[in-house]
């Protein structure tokens, strides 16, 4: 109470002084004051009237508040933001992608005064969210996001059952199949490959594309430049990838029957290290021989990969998978949480895109499903392939995959599909960052 | 508002976005395609090497070495990680119960055994 009382009269005395002795404070602070708002653009209406300084001094502070700049657009995207928070606490929707990504929406959409110098806003040159974000507008946090996932994935299920990667294949029909749908609407081709590769519902490649095709940098061939869509897409692929198991569910049981879920896949063979460790070499080579655009991504996948495998560099595998994707997933999610500022982000094409988005990954799900059932036409009875894996195809590592294994126990609970689906669902972080490569290398 | 909004042209398709669209997803199927191919003959040729260096030692004449279930090998692992963490079913037989210092405890005690109610007959 003591504190408080001391605190409350300090406060009093220098309004005390400031209303007594008005003259002194316009000598000493108060002309450059003026000048400094002369200069700024937003001000120049601004009077002084003498001896009201500290009044003209509050006006100037709530001008510069958040309550004073705030617009309908910022107070949606704030509900948005907590909404996303509220989706991966409550429900546990990819916590460790959605607070950061919710946390960053906020800090983004919090209302200050544009162009007053202050270097604040992410897209203002100089702020240190601009300094973050060029991480993103670069591309290069999702190679470092590839690096963390190789070193963690076990590719031992798509080893010991290699035909499990045309499922990955398959459920790529989505990207391609967005493409049109977009070019359909009006978007341009290079923006229409960044939003396509939503379908592939891979955030880091579809920032990464995003960044390279649609980054409000590039000059179109009719003399226009590109939108800068990076936020929008970001935003779209993270969301489907957290809506996995609200979005994936539904499609899976329309396309199949109960019988077909209830198919139990023959256990995976054990792998030696030996493949192990060929498994990335080959994979390396080959991709990059194939689709040297997708080199920063796969380059990194299977670098991380190899790191895990070898069982020599179990220092650098243990950094990659486990503080160095946390570092990275930090500033990534908080980053394009924070590029949604709602006088960018809140436009007709950001929801096109979340329409597109949507139709994208729905349609990778239903090619995943319907792959998988026409391949169960051609195999033997003792080798079918549970349809519902075909889900997985999409690479939503690991968590279509756990949708799938929860699909599959619904039916039947003794029938585990998780390391079955694994392997499409790997496959499937191949096919797209392969299908990132091919588009990018069609459309730059 | 915005759906109401939305124009579909077909003409935006032009020959080189559809050689992009089919070209581009036939590529991604056969470059998983080739994939799946190499990654199915490469136990055949890690078999090989193998299998020709047990004949040669006439250890094993006709065995598949790769073909070990995901069940056996877990089988084995549990097996070797109870032997190696000596966390085992065999015990020494020893019993190892200790006296302990306090030798009154309520379960023990005599009070709680007996009725404070006397009973009528």
């Amino acid at each position: 109470m003591r504190r408080l009382l001391t605190i409350f009269g300090i406060i009093s005395i220098l309004g005390l002084i400031s209303f007594t002795f008005p003259t002194t404070t316009t000598e000493s602070t108060g002309s450059t004051d003026y000048t400094e708002l002369q200069a700024a653009p937003n001000h120049q209406n601004t009077t002084v009237v003498p001896g009201s300084d500290a009044k003209r001094g509050i006006m100037q502070f709530l001008k510069y508040t958040g309550f004073a700049n705030a617009t309908p657009g910022h107070l949606i995207m704030l509900v948005v933001g907590l909404f996303f928070i509220f989706l991966a606490i409550r429900f546990d929707y990819e916590p460790l992608l959605l607070i950061p990504i919710g946390v960053g929406i906020l800090i983004g959409n919090v209302p200050f005064l544009l162009d007053s110098g202050l270097k604040l806003g992410i897209y203002e040159t100089g702020s240190v969210m601009n300094y973050l974000y060029f991480g993103v507008t670069a591309g290069i946090y999702p190679p470092l996001i590839f690096l963390g996932i190789g070193a963690m994935t076990d590719f031992s299920s798509l080893i010991s059952n290699p035909r499990l990667m045309l499922l990955g294949a398959a459920a790529q029909v989505g990207i391609f199949a967005t493409f049109i749908g977009a070019l359909v609407l009006g978007f341009y081709p290079a923006e229409a490959g960044a939003i396509g590769i939503i379908g592939g519902a891979d955030g880091p490649t579809a920032i990464f594309l995003s960044s390279k095709l649609a980054n409000g940098i590039n000059i179109l061939p009719d003399g226009t430049t590109v939108q800068n869509l990076i936020g929008p897409i970001a935003i779209a692929a993270y969301s489907y990838m957290a809506l996995v198991p609200v979005i994936q569910p539904p499609i899976m049981r329309l396309l199949t029957t109960k019988k077909e879920r209830k198919i139990r896949m023959k256990p995976p063979r054990a792998v030696s290290k030996l493949e192990k460790i060929l498994f990335p070499i080959i994979g390396l080579l080959f991709t990059a021989f194939i689709s040297p655009s997708s080199l920063p991504l796969l380059g990194m996948l299977f670098f991380g990969n190899i790191l895990k495998e070898s069982g020599a560099t179990k220092r650098l595998a243990d950094t990659a998978r486990n503080s160095l994707i946390d570092i990275v997933t930090i500033l990534l999610g908080l980053t394009v949480g924070a590029s949604t500022q709602a006088d960018v982000f809140l436009t007709d094409q950001s929801i096109l895109i979340f329409i597109l988005g949507a139709l994208s990954f729905m349609v990778a799900t239903a090619g995943g499903v319907i792959f998988a059932k026409i391949m169960n036409v051609f195999l033997s009875d003792g080798n079918k392939v549970n349809p519902l894996i075909g889900a997985a195809g999409v690479s939503a590592v690991p968590d279509s995959a756990r949708v799938v294994h929860l699909e599959g126990l619904k039916n039947d609970p003794n029938n585990h599909l998780l390391m079955h689906a694994m392997a499409p669902n790997v496959a499937g972080v191949i096919g797209s960052a392969v299908a990132a490569g091919i588009l990018l290398s069609f459309l730059l | 508002m915005i759906l109401n909004e939305i124009s579909f042209d077909f003409s935006n398709i032009s020959g080189f976005s559809l050689t992009v669209a089919i070209v581009g997803y036939l590529i991604v199927f056969g470059a998983l395609v080739l994939l799946f191919f190499i990654y199915n003959l490469l136990p055949v040729f890690i078999n090989f090497k193998v299998r020709r260096k047990l004949r040669k030692e006439g250890k094993c004449e006709d065995c598949d070495v790769s073909q070990i279930e995901g069940n056996v090998s877990a089988a084995i692992s549990m097996a070797l990680y109870l032997h190696l963490n000596e966390i085992h079913d065999e015990e020494s037989d020893v019993i190892t119960i200790k006296r302990v210092s306090k030798q009154y405890t309520p379960w023990s005690s005599k009070i709680y055994s007996t009725n404070p109610f006397l009973r009528s007959n």
